[in-house]
């Protein structure tokens, strides 16, 4: 929408990003309006606080992440980025402030619905040792629905095909990465959360993570990336935040 | 994805994985007939004495080694392997029913390897209406799969688990234990099992409304 | 603070008149002098089973409200029901040894189902040990405090099942009466002084629970006590 001239944006809008622009109205004449575009916001914070036992991982943080932004966040370690990544999944819980996701309030049982739009790459692999690549993707496809051919698409896609029938705790950390994200092109989220995505990954599978960003994007999604140091990801992120000391800078 | 489905293919993982890592073939199985076996040992030479507490040996065994079933290190997970399922959005209580399945098929493998080595070791004699203990072996199996699954959750992630576990499940299984044991008396009088299947059943479904009723808050765990 | 100490004084009170009154009743006819066991081994179970209802209705309360105070109060009444159920069996024991010749009587579905309370309390107790984080520990409190007492009654059941068809198995005669009234009013008043006793206790440790971890103030911050090495490269 336009607003008049005079207008002061950010009275107008609580949330949604605004774009100026100068728009030229009537032959001959110019006015500055200032266009307004609502972009929707997936994901806020609102002077969130999160403690675990008695030390406090998060105080005071407000965040919000609109349609379109991979926000890269980088911190020291301890900074809590793992916490805030698990607060955003709706995973752990608020002690302090507010939140929402995808309009669900965080905390709230609507906040469990949406879940199934996000996708979330923990330290860890979310793989069964025992059971190859393959079963991995496999069980993962058949709980969300996913016509099987689909599996062997995504293991050809990371560059895993010839792999695919080898169980997962004969395959190295950098294998298993790939199949987690693998998974995550699976789930098919709008909001991609990612930890240190580029853990264990040669330079060849890097670009898969720009692959899964972009597969996200094409959704009208947004990601949140941390990692020690988002210098890495400059292509992929369109605003870089640092955690520490529990807020955001 | 409904509730079943969902409970199902987590059964079939379970199961895929515990048929990769073989603990309850090459280890539960073993250590249970080992137990069955130690027992006459103990004892002095009495037939009559030893076919006498076949029955209740059996299902002593079956309870504190089949515990063990529910607590294996595969049916807990590891913590991004329960978010991932989590994030799916996938019920817990069918996340916990599929789990319970999948332990109470193991457990009443366990059972049916035990019975005819029972019957061997202790020279048992079989009642004819013997058929009529294998529902009372499944609904014991099954109790002790929803116990065992309960107990495997109330003490995920603490250094005590290995211990406290079963200290949970042996109690809590121990009316599963005594109707089980006076069923098995009562078949070789030739009297009714009604009243014990019945203390089995209640037992058993009052343990599956508590374990799907607390599957939920149990997961949501920080 | 103040009904505390009323309470208190009252607990005491009531103890005192219990064990006077029973060294002051007569005797049994069946049992003699030991019938004055009853008077330890009756209110000790009483309260056994009193604190497992305790238990019960505070893991409920939790569940239902996640307020700290039900937690509290679960785990204070589990403690209390530990002693209590350790002093009930340890009477019936003593009892048992003294009266009938023999320590437990596997036909007593009571002994039976008392035990298996005892370690359901034990078990509890172990649960919440090792469990810094508060939410946590009342969660998982509460879901075994709840599951317990549906085990308990059906322990009763199947063991008086076995004990109604196998009546000889029982070394207790059945249908043995209290002739005394005195006896039934000492008991009465010992049942009265510990359920005081468990009240006590109970709110004490209540209270006490109630108090939080830590004040929040000064509370560590993550990543404060992570700085920059000070171990370093090669010098150049």
């Amino acid at each position: 929408m336009l607003l008049p001239a005079g207008t002061n944006p950010n009275a107008w809008r609580a949330n949604s990003p605004v774009v100026h622009e100068r728009c030229r109205v009537g032959a001959g004449q110019h006015e500055t309006y200032t266009l307004a575009v609502s972009i929707p916001l997936l994901l806020t914070l609102v002077d969130a606080g999160v403690r675990l036992g008695s030390t406090t991982v998060l105080r005071n943080l407000s965040l919000e992440l609109a349609q379109g932004e991979v926000l890269g966040i980088e911190g020291p370690n301890g900074a809590g980025k793992s916490t805030l990544l698990r607060v955003c999944a709706t995973l752990l819980p608020l002690d302090t402030g507010s939140g929402t996701v995808f309009d669900a309030h965080l905390g709230s049982p609507g906040a469990q619905s949406v879940r199934p739009e996000i996708g979330l790459l923990a330290h860890q692999p979310a793989l069964y040792e025992e059971l190859t690549l393959r079963e991995n993707l496999s069980f993962y496809g058949r709980l969300l629905g996913r016509r099987p051919g689909r599996v062997d698409e995504l293991l050809d896609g990371v560059g895993l095909s010839a792999a695919a029938d080898r169980r997962a705790d004969q395959t190295s950390q950098g294998m298993q990465r790939r199949v987690d994200l693998a998974r995550l092109l699976l789930i098919e989220p709008r909001l991609l959360l990612l930890d240190e995505p580029h853990a264990g990954l040669d330079s060849a599978a890097e670009k898969l993570i720009a692959a899964v960003v972009a597969d996200v994007l094409g959704r009208r999604g947004a990601a949140i990336i941390v990692a020690h140091d988002t210098s890495r990801l400059a292509d992929l992120t369109t605003r870089r935040l640092r955690l520490e000391r529990g807020g955001l800078t | 994805m409904t509730f079943w489905r969902a409970a199902g293919v987590i059964m079939r993982k379970d199961l895929m994985v515990e048929g990769r890592s073989g603990e309850v073939l090459w280890i539960t199985i073993p250590f249970g007939l080992i137990a069955l076996f130690l027992i006459p040992l103990a004892l002095p030479l009495d037939n009559p004495l030893l076919q006498r507490i076949a029955g209740p040996m059996y299902w002593v065994i079956l309870l504190l080694f089949g515990m063990t079933i529910a607590l294996r290190r595969s049916a807990v997970g590891t913590t991004p392997q329960r978010e991932a399922l989590r994030m799916l959005g996938i019920d817990p209580a069918a996340r916990f029913t599929g789990r319970v399945l999948a332990t109470t098929l193991l457990s009443l493998a366990f059972a049916l390897v035990l019975a005819p080595a029972t019957v061997v070791l202790f020279d048992a004699n079989l009642p004819t209406s013997w058929p009529l203990l294998l529902p009372i072996v499944m609904a014991v199996t099954l109790g002790l799969g929803i116990v065992g699954t309960v107990a495997a959750e109330l003490t995920r992630g603490l250094r005590t688990r290995t211990a406290l576990a079963p200290l949970l499940v042996a109690p809590l299984a121990a009316p599963l234990l005594v109707a089980a044991a006076q069923a098995t008396e009562s078949l070789s009088r030739g009297d009714s099992i009604l009243l014990p299947a019945l203390i089995i059943a209640f037992t058993v479904l009052g343990l599956a409304v508590i374990g799907v009723l607390t599957a939920g808050p149990l997961e949501e765990t920080q | 603070m103040k009904t505390r100490y009323v309470l208190s004084l009252l607990a005491l009170a009531a103890l005192g008149y219990g064990l006077y009154l029973s060294g002051q009743h007569p005797p049994d006819a069946v049992q003699g002098e030991y019938v004055r066991i009853i008077n330890v081994h009756v209110p000790a179970s009483w309260v056994a089973f009193l604190a497992f209802g305790g238990t019960l209705l505070g893991s409920l309360g939790w569940l239902a409200t996640r307020r700290r105070r039900f937690d509290a109060f679960a785990a204070a009444s589990a403690e209390v029901g530990v002693l209590f159920t350790a002093l009930s069996l340890l009477s019936g024991m003593i009892w048992g040894q003294v009266t009938w010749g023999i320590a437990w009587d596997w036909g007593d579905a009571r002994m039976a189902s008392t035990a298996l309370m005892f370690f359901i309390y034990l078990g509890y107790m172990g649960l919440r040990r090792g469990m810094p984080d508060e939410t946590e520990r009342a969660k998982r409190s509460a879901v075994i405090g709840v599951l317990g007492f549906l085990t308990v009654p059906l322990s009763y059941f199947s063991v008086n099942l076995f004990r109604s068809l196998h009546q000889t198995q029982s070394v207790r005669p059945d249908g043995w009466q209290i002739e005394s009234g005195e006896i039934v009013t000492s008991m009465l008043i010992n049942v009265a002084a510990y359920t005081l006793v468990y009240l006590v206790f109970v709110t004490w440790r209540t209270s006490q629970g109630m108090v939080p971890a830590d004040t929040g103030v000064g509370s560590d911050l993550a990543g404060d006590a992570v700085v920059a090495p000070s171990l370093g490269g090669r010098d150049e």
